[in-house]
């Protein structure tokens, strides 16, 4: 049988899901007895012209956000050589923290235009929002968080890369994963398409805290609090995202104390995860009152970017920045 | 109009860059562009400051303990000694990590980690031994990100340092494994100090061309080790000139912009533009592993000193510019990082009363400086009166050092050009040029 | 040229403002048509997430219409709606949407005439908003 073919590519984001992929390969168990590298620039030094030479990738891992006219280009690029294509990484599924940027004024454009050309080089030229990467080109599943958990892309990795009969994708205990993938990773074929690789359930179900339907009076800014360390930061008055945010972390940020803002995107069942989290932060106030509710809500500070730390540009049912520009399609490299 | 030449995407980078080489005229034009810009006015500004830790991992994870220790100075507020203990011991083994797969980076160069070992087609030459080296070095670098993410919450992105402290403690079944974790940490970095060294850094081949390779000399800035916290440069001769405190770091240090790069170039104040061109090197300046072991001090750690005085038998006494130098500078660090982590990771010194300190105001502006694995970072934020960031002005002294880069990457070509190296070779060349700064 | 006519998806609670934009039908008040109401059992159940995806397909304006403070035919549900509403009104303005777009009006079941009011005053508020376009499309209608 021959190799498959595994493409990683970060667009615009950070080095951290780059190596996450890394530490799965070295740290959990080599990916290359089912698969070639044929393009990995981060790690291998593959350049644009390596594909040329590849027919087909069968997975491509591709992180990070849409930023750059250069970005879109290597999207649509490995797309058209791509068999399966995974999001991995907030910035790549949801547009991540950079997709914040879509909610600051828009920007002063052409960057790009500024160089005097034929002396020097030109820029990839900024769009004028950032995108998610499934708003460029069809995406068949998703890895999520920042950075995925290791088990998750390696569950990815099993899933769509490995042969059916490998022992170690057997002998997996997909326990959180929604059972339709955990299934498919068991008896061996693709998962539906456009499948996530994470829970489905909210991050509470998996949080160590404990829910005590408790109502508070005044909200805390995360910094003005020492939370109890065994009780639901929400109820403590600190705005933490669980409730609105799909699964698979293991409530790791809220073990380590600190509120959850929102990697993992929101959960399956939730239209939009700011609405949610309004709906869920407002269940706890103690009061009846309009002016004290009033006061209240105004505790809480910079909802938008709160809400949607990781999400705005994919996920908010209202998205907000700067309309697609024509030059945004344009080959400006 | 001349031919350009790109070399892009470039291995190993953190954040998107490449190379353009112009090469018709009579002179060679080798130009270092950061290709996406990265945004963080827009992303950070309106932001409640004390989410600021945790979205500036983005810029990598040191940035994490640079905001909380910014934010201690913003709500005025004196971290319990365990939290700086906490801190500091996450920050060494982030350093241990960052070195650690930086070098392995390096080894990567020699052999591709991840061609099928077993495999007919394996493309590159005869090290296989560096295999098994790779699969030590990845053993030892998860060790380090479990003892990160013991401390810190997560070993990419941390998220437990917060103004004031640290948002919990270690729990009390991990502190033997801390401990177990730091002393792998200090045999295996000696032995592979010593297998670096040794072998290759010294007598290969690989070894001779990274002594060519040297940006020339130039200052430095690190910062001093004592109790003021201040930012020092020193000259080309390991002299220290001058002296300023991390909120005066945007007066001394000039950052202007190019229409090609979407990130700035930073250089000392008043060398302005004129230190893209300038042969010598005036005006820009070293951070990180060399620039601290370039001011000469000796490591607090023992083996750590036994290591820096083996970079000194076989290059000479400090300061050092050329490429081996940079590469035995993260060796001796890497060393030392270890060491202190043996240190920090002990239960007495993580322990106490209280881990935060609940801030009861909010200032209007502050700035902090860490030493970061890669270099001196600077954080100054100003807010408004409910603490939402109005300004933020960050220097990472390593990642904004695009004016060396542009130099290194000048150095990598000529060399190239002159070794009449084909394209591949080039391109390695420079990516190797540019991982230790 | 055509004058813009706003959209308003109304929820009424089906005890007190449904009962009371009945009345207001019977008594031949005069009310502007441009509100399209959904029953809904107690506007304790209107999530946020409707009022959203209301403003997300294109609705101009969302009202939702409850009981007076306790009066709810549920005990509290009408307390819950006032818990969001202000939240839920930071939230929408941060995502630029107009304040006069969301409102929440305690209407009782005899208050027929104030029904037809408060719709006659919010069709005209958002008729001077002008079409509610998420911002992200709205350069783009400016630009073509």
């Amino acid at each position: 049988m021959a190799k498959k073919k595994l493409a990683v590519f970060t667009a615009t984001g950070c080095s951290a899901c780059e190596n996450s992929v890394l530490d799965v390969h070295f740290q959990i168990s080599p990916v290359t007895p089912w698969a070639d590298i044929a393009f990995w620039p981060y790690v291998t030094g593959s350049q644009w012209q390596d594909l040329d030479h590849v027919d087909r990738i069968d997975l491509c891992m591709f992180a990070g956000a849409v930023r750059t006219a250069a970005d879109r280009k290597a999207a649509l690029k490995l797309r058209e050589k791509t068999r399966i294509m995974l999001a991995v990484g907030a910035c790549s599924a949801f547009g991540g923290m950079p997709g914040l940027v879509n909610l600051a004024a828009v920007r002063d454009e052409g960057n790009s235009a500024g160089a005097d050309e034929g002396i020097d080089p030109a820029l990839p030229g900024t769009e004028s929002r950032v995108s998610a990467l499934s708003q460029i080109v069809d995406v068949d599943y998703v890895v999520p968080g920042c950075p995925p958990p290791k088990n998750l892309l390696w569950s990815a990795i099993q899933a769509l890369l490995c042969p059916g009969e490998c022992t170690s994708r057997i002998s997996y205990a997909a326990s959180r994963l929604p059972e339709r993938i955990s299934q498919c990773i068991t008896s061996g074929i693709l998962p539906p398409k456009g499948g996530t690789f994470a829970g489905e359930k909210a991050v509470c179900a998996s949080c160590s805290r404990v829910k005590e339907e408790k109502k508070f009076r005044s909200a805390f800014r995360p910094y003005a609090i020492d939370p109890d360390p065994g009780r639901c930061l929400l109820e403590q008055g600190v705005l933490c995202q669980g409730i609105a945010t799909r699964e698979g972390c293991g409530g790791l940020c809220t073990a380590a104390g600190a509120p959850c803002r929102g990697c993992f995107g929101k959960a399956e069942a939730v239209y939009d995860p700011g609405a949610k989290m309004v709906s869920a932060v407002t269940s706890t106030f103690d009061s009846a009152n309009a002016d004290e509710i009033e006061a209240m809500s105004n505790e809480f500070v910079d909802l938008a970017g709160t809400l949607y730390r990781y999400t705005m540009a994919a996920q908010c049912a209202l998205p907000v920045g700067p309309a697609k520009d024509e030059n945004d399609a344009g080959d400006v490299l | 109009m001349m031919q350009a030449t790109f070399f892009e995407p470039l291995r190993w980078r953190e954040h998107p860059a490449r190379v353009a080489v112009y090469n018709g005229g009579e002179e060679l034009k080798v130009y270092y562009q950061v290709t996406a810009p990265r945004d963080l006015g827009a992303i950070c500004k309106g932001r409640p400051v004390e989410e600021l830790p945790r979205i500036l991992t983005l810029l990598g994870p040191a940035h994490h303990i640079a905001s909380a220790v910014t934010l201690d100075r913003l709500f005025n507020v004196e971290p319990p000694p365990p939290a700086v203990n906490m801190r500091q011991a996450l920050l060494q083994t982030l350093v241990f990590s960052h070195h650690l797969r930086k070098l392995f980076f390096f080894l990567t160069s020699l052999e591709d980690p991840l061609a099928d070992r077993h495999s007919a087609v394996r493309t590159l030459g005869p090290p296989r031994f560096l295999r098994h080296v790779f699969d030590e070095v990845m053993q030892c670098l998860s060790l380090a990100q479990e003892a990160a993410v013991i401390l810190g919450g997560r070993a990419e992105h941390p998220l437990t340092a917060a103004a004031g402290g640290v948002s919990r403690y270690v729990k009390p079944q991990s502190y033997n494994r801390l401990a177990e974790i730091g002393d792998t940490c200090v045999i295996f970095a000696v032995k592979f100090a010593e297998f670096c060294g040794g072998t290759l850094l010294n007598a290969s081949e690989a070894g001779e061309a990274l002594n060519e390779v040297s940006p020339g000399p130039m200052s430095s800035m690190s910062m001093s080790d004592d109790a003021d916290a201040a930012i020092v440069v020193s000259d080309r001769t390991g002299k220290e000139i001058d002296r300023f405190t991390p909120a005066d770091v945007f007066d001394k240090v000039e950052l202007f912009h190019e229409p090609w790069s979407y990130e700035p170039f930073a250089c000392l104040k008043g060398k302005g533009r004129n230190v893209l061109a300038a042969a010598d090197g005036d005006g820009l300046y070293f951070v990180g592993p060399l620039a601290r072991l370039n001011r000469g001090l000796e490591p607090s750690t023992p083996k750590a000193e036994e290591e820096r005085g083996r970079f000194i038998e076989s290059l000479g006494p400090p300061p050092h510019f050329s490429l081996a130098a940079a590469y035995r500078a993260l060796l001796v660090e890497l060393i030392q990082s270890a060491e202190q982590m043996t240190v920090l990771y002990d239960q007495e010194k993580l322990t106490g009363p209280a881990v935060r300190t609940i801030p009861q105001a909010i200032g209007q502006q502050a700035g902090a400086a860490i030493e970061s694995p890669q270099g001196l970072i600077v954080h100054r934020y100003r807010v408004d009166e409910r603490g939402m960031v109005q300004e933020l002005d960050i220097l990472d002294t390593a990642a904004q050092n695009n004016a060396l880069h542009c130099r290194i990457a000048r150095r990598a070509v000529e060399l190239s050009k002159y070794g009449n190296r084909t394209r591949e070779e080039t391109k390695k060349n420079i990516e190797a040029s540019l991982l230790p700064f | 040229m055509n004058r813009f006519e706003p959209r308003i998806i109304a929820f009424l609670c089906n005890w007190c403002s449904y009962v009371a934009a009945d009345a207001a039908g019977v008594a031949r008040l005069t009310q502007l048509p441009n509100v399209r109401v959904i029953r809904v059992n107690c506007s304790g159940m209107v999530d946020p997430s409707y009022v959203m995806k209301a403003f997300a397909d294109g609705a101009d304006g969302v009202l939702i219409g409850g009981c007076h403070p306790g009066d709810c035919h549920y005990i509290s549900g009408n307390i819950k709606t006032l818990r969001r509403s202000f939240l839920l009104k930071s939230l929408l303005r941060e995502l630029g949407v107009e304040d006069g777009r969301f409102r929440l009006e305690w209407i009782a079941a005899s208050e027929g005439p104030r029904y037809a009011k408060v719709v006659n005053e919010m069709v005209e508020e958002i008729r001077s908003l002008g079409p509610y376009v998420p911002p992200q499309r709205r350069s783009a209608k400016g630009a073509a």
